[in-house]
């Protein structure tokens, strides 16, 4: 077994090594080719275990080449995007971006789903001098990576995308601010990190911690840990959450009648149509979690990608897939460096993007120098049985209210 | 201490459910020395059949148990048929767990392609009900699974120990060869058995959609436990189940509300290692054949 699997590590750096030559040419060859479509590689997971966010991924791209197409093209040149399949595979990104770029000689990448499949394909990327645009995928590791070329396209690092609550809690008057907080945080890294870097927050600004656990992420009964926290009537309780567990939360939450004055989700209450659904619309007032993009939302482009969607995929705003919005930023920020430049080459995408701040569907992007971004997350809350963004003032639509309603509206 | 009782109190409800799951796999291996690693599945196959008929025609899940039930029965009844009967007898009880994952893994695949992988809850009005008593909640959902739960083994009761099929069946547990000269068909009573099985694992699914939110890959952690359930109260033996399910889970609930959701699933495998090394029977189970 050994053998074999070093064996293929032998042969895929040989062939590294042999199509470094003109990985080179292909990345340089992209500029003065005007009438040549521009054609964007990207390898996404439509099959395994990423294959639903994938398939967003995919629909995000192909509906920004669809709307860009309509506008004549970038510089002129009709965009394509070439699409391949990883399977969810760490190995097989890597074989897909080294065959975009050698053997397809595409003229720009964007990324795939996850950060295990953008780390080594953002390295791949790197090594051949293309800029890398990753929708998805941003863990701390990615961004160790230091890689220059590297823009992760959203408003801010994802075990960050909490913080937006904390600023929002430590702007409130000091009478209104709470006093107790408890932490219930699922153990997975886009979970627990995100509660834990309110918790550093709160605990600076004074707030103290009356309950703090991490629970498997096959629990499947989380009333227990939702008595104990009931049983300490903390002032907020921060849920680092996914999907199911932020359900159950909040269903158990319920049944033990024990509504706190603030209740944050990181993940699952974001979700404009499943959550109603899973814990009952009347239950979900006031409950607060974040979002870079959501239905109405009124940053750059937002209208028109909706309607877009709507009219290519069917449903309403509610159904549109969030990573699909990430997929189109992408697409949006190379159109804005050409409309900029007047080029379309990755030397100018890196150097450009790396100054100022860019207008998406997310709202307005801006990266360190490892492509980390440095806005934050809008904070959406939970009104009338809509999903509003309510902080920071310069996007919310509507004021937050506190304290959150009792269970039941 | 507020914590700690509300934690018993959640824990000794769940169990409820869990005694029911169980007794059907515990009755199984007790007729036919099967261990049915498909039991999972076949809960959940139910938690989706209950979810349809509530989703499509509003029938409460607690209603449609009789509906599922049968239609569970009779699945059995075709497992049993189709998938153990042609096994050896003698390769029967190595083979039957390699013939029931497969079986496990048909099922998934299947409730795959009909209902996706997306998670599912039951949420009925009085999902999320509860009452208030001496300051501690009964959540209603979890009281009526207890209580149904505590019904449907009364029945499974009352048709082992009252009916003649119920003497069949124990006949057949404590010497299938006597059992046989006296005029019982094993070869039916195993059907039977394994219907039977199946349908206490379709009253439990409906009530677990409606406890828990499921996919069709929800049947891995189920059956794992409901195999620690039935090893610690003895493998065929029906009280043993209720008492296993209910140590596993209040000894969890308490744990999670007290110490650490991470230390709760741990706590009972550590019981359950004791009572191995202690009682490698079970609590309840015997050495010798008829245990129920």
């Amino acid at each position: 077994m050994t053998l074999t699997v070093g064996a293929a590590a032998l042969a895929l750096v040989t062939g590294c090594a042999s199509r470094a030559g003109t990985g080179a040419t292909a990345a340089g060859a992209t500029t003065g080719s005007a009438g040549k479509p521009l054609v964007i590689g990207a390898s996404v997971s439509l099959t395994g275990d990423f294959s639903d966010s994938g398939k967003g991924v995919e629909r995000g791209y192909q509906l920004w080449a669809d709307s860009v197409n309509a506008k004549g093209g970038i510089l002129g040149r009709k965009v394509t995007v070439k699409i391949v399949d990883d399977a969810s595979s760490p190995t097989q990104v890597v074989t897909n971006y080294q065959n975009l770029i050698n053997k397809d000689h595409v003229d720009l990448t964007f990324g795939p789903f996850s950060t295990l499949l953008t780390i080594p394909a953002s390295q791949v990327a790197k090594r051949y001098g293309y800029a890398f645009l990753a929708p998805a995928g941003g863990g701390p590791d990615v961004f160790k990576q230091n890689l220059g070329n590297f823009f992760f396209v959203q408003p801010a690092p994802t075990t960050q995308s909490g913080d937006v609550f904390a600023n929002y809690i430590l702007s409130l008057p000091a009478a209104d601010r709470p006093k107790t907080a408890a932490y219930a945080e699922l153990d997975d890294p886009f979970s627990a990190p995100i509660a834990e870097n309110i918790r550093s927050k709160f605990e600076a600004a004074g707030i103290q911690t009356v309950y703090k656990q991490v629970y498997p992420s096959e629990t499947q009964d989380l009333s227990p840990v939702m008595a104990a926290i009931a049983a300490k009537k903390p002032d907020v309780i921060v849920g680092g959450t996914q999907s199911e567990d932020a359900y159950a939360q909040v269903k158990s939450l319920v049944q033990l009648k024990f509504s706190p004055k603030f209740m944050f989700q990181s993940n699952g209450a974001n979700s404009p149509l499943e959550f109603p659904n899973k814990v009952g619309s009347a239950n979900t007032a006031g409950i607060m979690s974040s979002a870079d993009w959501y239905p109405g939302s009124k940053a750059s482009g937002s209208d028109a990608f909706t309607a877009a969607y709507i009219a290519k995929y069917g449903g309403t705003a509610q159904t549109v897939d969030d990573n699909s919005a990430e997929a189109y930023a992408a697409g949006q920020l190379v159109e804005a460096v050409a409309a900029k430049t007047g080029k379309i080459d990755n030397a100018t995408i890196i150097s450009t993007l790396h100054a100022g701040s860019w207008p998406t569907v997310l709202g307005d992007l801006a990266w360190g120098s490892n492509g980390a971004p440095t806005g934050q997350y809008s904070l959406v809350q939970w009104q009338g049985g809509k999903l509003l963004p309510v902080y920071p003032s310069s996007v919310a639509q509507a004021s937050p209210v506190f304290p959150k309603p009792n269970w039941g509206g | 201490m507020h914590a700690l009782i509300q934690g018993i109190i959640l824990g000794v409800l769940t169990a409820g459910v869990y005694a029911l799951m169980a007794s059907g796999q515990t009755l199984i291996f007790g007729i036919m020395k099967v261990v049915n690693l498909a039991q999972g599945a076949m809960v959940i196959l139910a938690a989706y059949l209950s979810y349809q008929l509530f989703t499509t025609f509003g029938v409460d899940p607690l209603l449609s148990i009789p509906l599922t039930t049968v239609a569970m029965f009779f699945l059995g009844l075709a497992v049993e048929v189709l998938f153990l009967r042609p096994l050896r007898r003698e390769d029967r009880s190595e083979l039957s767990l390699l013939v029931t994952f497969a079986v496990a893994l048909l099922l998934e695949g299947i409730m795959s392609v009909t209902w996706k992988t997306t998670i599912r809850s039951t949420n009925t009005s009085y999902a999320n009900s509860s009452w208030t008593v001496f300051g501690y909640q009964i959540t209603l959902v979890r009281l009526w699974a207890f209580m149904l739960s505590l019904a449907a083994l009364a029945f499974l009761y009352l048709l082992l120990n009252r009916t003649r099929f119920g003497r069949a069946i124990r006949a057949t547990v404590q010497n299938p060869e006597s059992a046989r000269l006296l005029g019982v068909e094993a070869s039916r009573v195993s059907a039977l058995g394994f219907g039977l099985g199946a349908a206490t694992a379709a009253a439990a699914g409906s009530v677990y959609g409606l406890l828990y939110p499921f996919n069709s890959g929800s049947h891995y952690d189920l059956i794992s436990r409901l195999l620690s359930i039935v090893l610690l109260g003895g493998l065929g033996s029906i009280g043993g189940a209720v008492v296993g399910a209910l140590i596993v889970s209040t000894s969890s609930a308490i744990v999670a509300s007290t110490l650490s959701p991470s230390w709760s699933e741990m706590t009972f495998f550590v019981i359950l290692l004791l009572v191995l090394l202690i009682r490698p029977q079970g609590l309840f189970g015997t050495t010798a054949r008829g245990a129920i």
